[in-house]
């Protein structure tokens, strides 16, 4: 008895393949609860949103299309262009400063409901003086490497 | 007490001045204690080893402290270990308690810097031969301990455990290191991500994005509206601080402190999983914890007090085995190396005076923390009122920068932000929970590297329950900690019924 | 606004920040190499040895050329991609043996340097590269250790695989194979990582012995044989001339003549013939092989200056390093030879 329970317990980890032995535990565990939550809370909530009492995520809601979506391309925009503006200037922090003080402008105004003479230059001195700010500081003065 | 004479003005002012610009650096999202300290460790050659040591323990305290600011604010952890101050932090600034929050999270964290300082002074060798008790397998078993808060802080338990396993597996891509004893392989993804995710995706990134960008996203959705901060302000008068929340927290206080020391004081173990032990521990042993994660002032002093104790913890191994407890004190290591010191076993008996300067400091960086914390917080806390047409661009950019800074420039962490803040939205969407996945994410790869060197080493199972007493222990703490979180889930599922009003998750 | 609060804020402390720093602005300069550098490593530690070596150097050189020069400890695979996308010369690296040994035990994401990139001027050694054993352990010499195995016994020592940390054991177990064929196996890797795992493997007793370098475990070696941390050394894998350099006084109480004991000929593991193995871990440049050869020129020079100056052979020997400069070709040269040495003893225990 004593033995059986030892060759049960037993492991034996080739040290080649030994990156995959605990993914492979956790993949199962994953499988098991994904199987046990789509029986018990999804296919119930689908035959609810089948039934019209509830509405499916994302594609059943109300969104601001245009900021939401907007946001996500200032964004992809900003992260690619930086990289590629600095690497006109290498290691300088340029690329950063410049298309931050762009991008804050855009992201400001895209937020901004009214927009107010006030409010505007507000935002224009705002999206000038916080990257400057940041790439003197961290740029210049503590030397870090910024794109 | 010769090192007196050691001491100058200019010392203290340096110290002072190092809690500060931590703080600062705590303070934005994605700047980390660890970055200052690595920004101003070259200033150490200038200033000499004990004055450099002030600036940078200075740095160390305020840099941990202020990581509590953007994550009470703006739900961001402005550095991994103040990821727990998120869960009861943001939902009392939302109600308009934002300024209390801080106040309890600067007073915890004082005291928790403190106790962690008198630990180090008085019990540094004696811990240090303690901490090297702990092995693989017992530092798997506090893992799976910390791990095992994620059962109890999920509001429905099945899809928390889903989303913390879903975080362990995202931890895991990249390679099982070869600095962690792995064989350097990569796994869990195609040959054409190798470039990038080699070394998988980095925690800093992933916090922020998941937190900060997905927030931004969620709001976009909404059309960013501001009337959601006037109304925050205005809440904010009603509810006033005062020392009485305190009343019945000691024993909180005081155990949160010795975990953060402790888990602190484990190499390797450290950083993040000390304040989600301390919330855990808190969550498990408190009569009145049903209410933490919705804005109780006992989560933030769990997981503040314990996360500013992680710096007397992270030092003990530090000065008493060479070997430093996190990655700010590895930073640090640098500083004594740069002077040509060497940290070890025997540093405290061979540098006394230089040990004498170093609790010195610590000690008065606390208390530099606490007053320039304590009376700044109600401008501090302004931050909320800045309009998100501003405030909004200007996080992003933070984001940015603490992205691509925190591994010395890679381009790659900043478009971690953006794949984790789409991730991080898509999640709470259709009705996964973050908190739990993000804690899988940070414990996930030393859960691996510990359990699979455990094996490797015992090749059998049976070693979790029987290599040490330690194990026992830590095995009743899990035991205790699973079955207390189903009662708690029982109970409100019935409080649920009983009401009946309450929706469903929607999955 | 608000927002003007924080930047008050900011603004003091960027005040005191400039008075603290001074400011250090350099124009470009006359050479092929302009503009801001930036110097990667192959290391994602600034504690360690790696960034330690790396920014003195680079401080010289950043001084000598009027350049502004960082270094970022980015790690071995951003390292290489990053160095692998530029080709104008902003991008350095400074890496050490790591480079090529991983590439030799055929980890994930090393490729021949050689072939890759231009090899530039090696700039020191750091001699620390040890192995130690428990103060208590029955071991006495490294001789020891290899006659228990050819005598059957199993030891195991703990190193992080596939690189610094492992050629000193493939050496050994190459000595075995030598002296006791076929016994080789005895000698047991436990794959482990930092130092602070290797230390608790042997705290543990999972290993016999445990690689490890003079500046972390010489305070390990000064402990009381009744305290379970104390440890001793067998070896150091440099060469006896390197150790020769380092300073009369050694590191910590442990002085120079001391460490000489563990050094060849005093402990020698044997690579087949009478010749002896030794490592030294030797820090050097790597460039993008499109990078103007103009700009590996200029810094040769520049380096060959600093060093003929002298004062940077201080500092290096102050933070136990050894100065060990060479310029490229030379360098390629020697490491390239080097290298196909450590090919053989990999090979011959595969």
């Amino acid at each position: 008895m004593e033995s059986g329970l030892t060759s049960l317990l037993s492991v034996s980890i080739d040290f080649e393949t030994s990156h995959l032995f605990f993914p492979r535990i956790i993949h199962w565990i994953m499988a098991v609860l994904f199987v046990i939550i789509l029986a018990t809370k999804t296919i119930p909530f689908l035959a609810a949103v089948k039934r019209g009492e509830r509405t499916l995520p994302i594609l059943g809601e109300s969104m601001d299309g245009f900021r939401f979506f907007g946001t996500l391309a200032l964004i992809v925009a900003y992260f690619y262009l930086m990289a590629v503006v600095g690497n006109l200037f290498p290691y300088t922090g340029y690329g950063f400063l410049f298309v931050s003080m762009v991008f804050v402008l855009l992201m400001s105004l895209m937020y901004m409901h009214e927009w107010t003479k006030k409010g505007v230059i507000i935002v224009v001195i705002n999206a000038i003086v916080a990257p400057s700010l940041v790439w003197f500081i961290l740029a210049k003065l503590f030397k870090i490497t910024l794109p | 007490m010769e090192f007196l004479s050691l001491l100058d003005v200019s010392f203290f002012l340096l110290a002072g001045f190092g809690a500060l610009v931590g703080i600062i650096f705590g303070a934005i999202p994605g700047m980390t204690a660890t970055m200052a300290v690595a920004v101003c460790l070259p200033l150490t050659y200038a200033l000499g080893l004990h004055h450099g040591l002030a600036l940078l323990l200075g740095l160390y305290v305020g840099g941990i402290s202020g990581g509590m600011v953007p994550a009470v604010l703006l739900n961001i952890p402005g550095t991994p270990s103040s990821i727990t101050t998120t869960f009861d932090g943001y939902p009392m600034a939302r109600k308009g308690e934002g300024e209390r929050a801080l106040r309890v999270s600067v007073i915890a964290s004082v005291i928790g810097g403190l106790i962690s300082a008198a630990v180090l002074f008085l019990f540094a060798p004696l811990l240090a031969d303690f901490s090297i008790k702990f092995s693989y397998v017992e530092k798997f078993l506090i893992i799976l301990l910390a791990l095992s808060v994620i059962a109890s802080l999920s509001s429905n338990m099945l899809v928390g455990i889903f989303s913390g396993v879903i975080g362990i597996w995202l931890s895991l891509i990249g390679t099982y290191s070869i600095s962690d004893g792995g064989n350097g392989h990569t796994r869990l993804m195609f040959d054409f991500m190798e470039p990038y995710l080699f070394e998988g995706f980095s925690l800093l990134p992933v916090l922020i994005g998941i937190f900060g960008i997905s927030t931004i996203l969620l709001e976009s959705e909404k059309g960013v509206k501001n009337e959601l901060s006037d109304e925050r302000v205005k809440l904010g008068k009603g509810s006033h601080f005062s020392f009485s929340i305190f009343k019945g927290r000691l024993t909180n206080l005081v155990r949160s402190s010795f975990i953060g020391t402790f888990v602190g004081m484990l190499p390797g173990v450290g950083g993040s999983a000390a304040s989600v032990l301390a919330y855990t521990q808190e969550k498990n042993l408190s009569r009145d914890s049903s209410e933490m994660g919705k804005g109780a002032p006992q989560g933030l002093i769990a997981s503040e007090s314990a996360n500013n104790a992680l710096t007397g913890g992270a030092l003990i191994p530090l000065l008493s085995l060479g070997i430093p407890g996190d990655s700010t004190t590895a930073v640090l290591i640098g500083a004594f190396t740069l002077q040509g010191i060497q940290v070890g076993p025997l540093f405290i008996p061979e540098n006394t005076d230089t040990w004498y300067i170093m609790m010195t400091a610590l000690v008065f960086a606390n208390f530099v923390m606490f007053f320039v914390m304590f009376y700044a917080i109600k401008h501090i806390a302004k931050v909320v009122m800045v309009p998100k047409h501003i405030l909004y661009p200007l996080i992003v950019m933070m984001c940015v920068v603490g992205g691509y800074a925190i591994n010395y420039g890679i381009m790659f962490d900043v478009w971690t932000l953006l794949i984790f803040g789409v991730l991080g939205y898509l999640i709470q969407k259709i009705g996964l929970e973050v908190a739990p996945l993000i804690i899988g994410f940070i414990l996930g790869s030393q859960a691996e590297v510990y359990f699979v060197k455990s094996l490797e080493s015992a090749g059998t199972l049976s070693i979790f329950f029987t290599k040490s007493p330690i194990a026992v222990v830590l095995w009743l703490l899990i035991v205790a900690s699973v079955v207390f979180s189903i009662v708690l889930s029982l109970k409100s599922r019935a409080k649920r019924r009983q009401n009946s009003s309450a929706d469903p998750d929607p999955v | 606004m608000s927002m003007s609060s924080i930047y008050k804020t900011l603004g003091t402390s960027v005040l005191v920040a400039g008075m603290a720093f001074g400011s250090a602005a350099a124009m470009a300069a006359d050479g092929p190499l302009r503009g801001n550098v930036r110097v990667v490593i192959g290391s994602t530690s600034t504690g360690g040895d790696t960034y330690q070596n790396s920014s003195i150097v680079v401080d010289a050189l950043a001084e000598k050329l009027d350049l502004n020069m960082k270094v970022d400890a980015v790690g071995a695979s951003s390292a290489f991609r990053t160095l692998d996308r530029d080709s104008r010369g902003n991008t350095l690296m400074i890496f050490h043996d790591q480079s090529y040994l991983g590439y030799l035990y055929g980890v994930e994401g090393y490729e021949d340097i050689f072939e890759k990139y231009t090899i530039g001027p090696t700039v020191a050694i750091n001699p620390g590269n040890a192995y130690l054993v428990p103060k208590d352990s029955p071991y006495q010499t490294l001789g020891d250790v290899i006659e228990a195995a050819g005598n059957g016994q199993e030891v195991r020592v703990a190193i992080q695989p596939g690189g610094v940390s492992e050629i000193g054991f493939s050496a050994l177990k190459n000595a075995v194979a030598i002296e006791h064929p076929g016994m080789e196996d005895n000698l047991v890797a436990v794959n482990t990582g930092s130092q602070a795992d290797k230390n608790q493997q042997l705290f543990d007793d999972q290993a016999d012995m445990i690689n490890g370098t003079v500046q972390a475990n010489e305070q390990y070696t000064r402990l009381p044989a009744d305290d379970q941390k104390a440890m001793r050394f067998l070896w150091l894998t440099a060469r006896n001339s390197t150790i020769e350099q380092a300073p009369e006084e050694g590191l910590g109480q442990t002085t120079r003549e001391q460490l000489l004991e563990y050094v060849e000929p005093n402990v020698s593991v044997t690579m087949g013939g009478d010749e002896n193995f030794t490592f030294d871990k030797e820090f050097f440049f790597l460039y993008n092989k499109d990078m103007d050869p103009a700009i590996v020129e200029q810094i040769d020079e520049a380096l060959s200056e600093i060093y003929a100056e002298g004062d940077i052979q201080e500092t290096q020997k102050n933070s136990f390093f050894i100065p060990n400069f060479k310029p490229s070709d030379e360098a390629s040269e020697y490491l390239a030879e080097k290298m196909s040495r450590y090919e053989g003893i990999i090979d011959n225990i595969k």
